[in-house]
């Protein structure tokens, strides 16, 4: 079966559903709440998460979205921000084709 | 005098035989996972993202057994035992067994290598194999007849024996490997044309324990491994183009798949077939890359290669190579 990433207009569907899954996702993976999420939220330096903590919130995710990221293009851009993660995640993002 | 002075000035090490060993068994990430007590999510992330299949362990078998089989590989070795000086174990983790328990000296007894000057080299952790082959050629160039022959015998290979020697989190599982390698002077296989290693000793402690200096090494990491690829590409006198094949440290396929984007070299041209299928075989991984790339015909006669590794504590190394 072909895979391949997903075209900008669905790309940009599924974007608020990552941003949305990030925000309910991140609790889980950090163990602790966030009292107020946003777009601009630094991953690293604000929530302390790593490149292991980053790919399993990728994993989760995958999960609760139901889709396939294509991880090997990601860079310290793409893990900045919350909003710099959904971007890559709607981007990135695997369909069956 | 003088013409043994002119002759270690033009010296150049040499990498005249690799022979490599894998244990039989092979352990899925799952099942090395579940004795490390790792999570679902910790343990999918390894064959998912990292690109880490299985590993291959020995559970039974000791370091002799390991580091024997080696050697017992290493074809070019036989009827040449009398020319090697020096037997170096190069090994990621400091101590491995007890006083008075020393298998590089039974080792070389059993090998005929008894006369030969044995000792362990280590403290650039996985990247103490590259170090290893570059003392070698630094110990023979400095013998007064260092020409005439001699040879020094480089071996990497190490029990998982531990958690912390099996398991390095979110990056990377170890598993067993081991590799013999034969260096010489000018020899006519493999010239070393380049080794750079940089030690960042501020990185020295437990990843899981000290968060804060976790993500600063994550940050540094790509930089300065970066960083030694360049230095010794420079060393050499060439540029990346000039590199026809990176035989990587396999701590994980992503973390060179990001390098290779950062330094602008293709990824296809990193040997990683073997990430998931060997795991991380501490120093040996690029020495056992070394005949998986030989067995494979990807090193041309005249062309340029290099080895590169890094060790946590942390140590950055790479070393170009004329095949």
């Amino acid at each position: 079966m072909d895979h391949q990433t997903l075209t900008s207009p669905a790309s940009a569907e599924l974007r608020p559903r990552v941003y949305d899954s990030i925000s309910k996702l991140l609790p889980r993976v950090l163990g602790r709440e966030i009292p107020a999420m946003s777009e601009d939220m630094k991953l690293m330096s604000e929530l302390g998460m790593r490149s292991a903590s980053m790919l399993e919130l990728l994993l989760e995710i995958e999960d609760d979205l139901e889709i396939q990221i294509e991880v090997e293009d990601i860079d310290d851009a793409a893990m900045t921000s919350v909003g710099d993660l959904a971007d890559f995640v709607a981007s990135h993002a695997i369909t069956d084709g | 005098m003088l013409a043994a002075a002119l002759a270690r000035e033009v010296s150049v090490t040499a990498i005249e035989a690799v022979a490599s060993y894998l244990p039989e068994q092979r352990v899925s990430v799952e099942d090395v996972a579940g004795r490390l007590g790792l999570t679902a999510m910790q343990t999918r992330l390894f064959r998912r993202f990292l690109g880490l299949a299985e590993i291959r362990l020995d559970p039974g078998g000791s370091l002799l057994d390991l580091l024997s089989a080696a050697v017992s590989r290493l074809a070019q070795l036989r009827g040449r035992e009398q020319l090697v000086r020096y037997v170096l174990h190069a090994r990621a983790m400091p101590v491995v067994e007890p006083y008075p328990v020393n298998t590089l000296h039974e080792l070389c007894e059993a090998f005929g290598l008894g006369h030969a000057v044995s000792f362990t080299v280590t403290h650039h952790a996985c990247a103490t194999g590259l170090l290893a082959v570059d003392v070698a050629g630094r110990l023979l160039a400095g013998d007064e007849d260092g020409d005439a022959g001699a040879l020094a015998l480089v071996l990497t290979g190490e029990k998982a024996f531990t958690r912390d020697a099996q398991y390095v989190p979110g990056t990377s599982i170890f598993g067993e490997g081991a590799a013999a390698c034969l260096v010489s002077l000018h020899g006519p296989r493999d010239r070393v044309l380049a080794y750079a290693s940089s030690i960042r000793g501020e990185f020295d402690g437990r990843l899981d324990a000290l968060p804060e200096m976790a993500s600063r090494f994550e940050k540094e990491y790509p930089v300065s491994l970066a960083e030694a690829i360049s230095a010794a590409v420079a060393q050499a006198g060439m540029s990346l183009d000039d590199i026809s094949l990176i035989l990587p440290h396999n701590v994980n396929a992503l973390s060179w798949q990001r390098l290779c984007r950062r330094i602008g070299f293709p990824a296809d041209r990193v040997l990683l077939s073997n990430v998931p299928v060997t795991g991380h075989a501490f120093c040996a991984d690029s020495l056992i890359n070394y005949t998986t790339a030989a067995d494979l015909g990807l090193l041309r006669p005249g062309s340029t290669y290099l080895l590169a590794a890094a060790g946590l504590g942390a140590t950055f190394s790479a070393m170009v190579v004329e095949h």
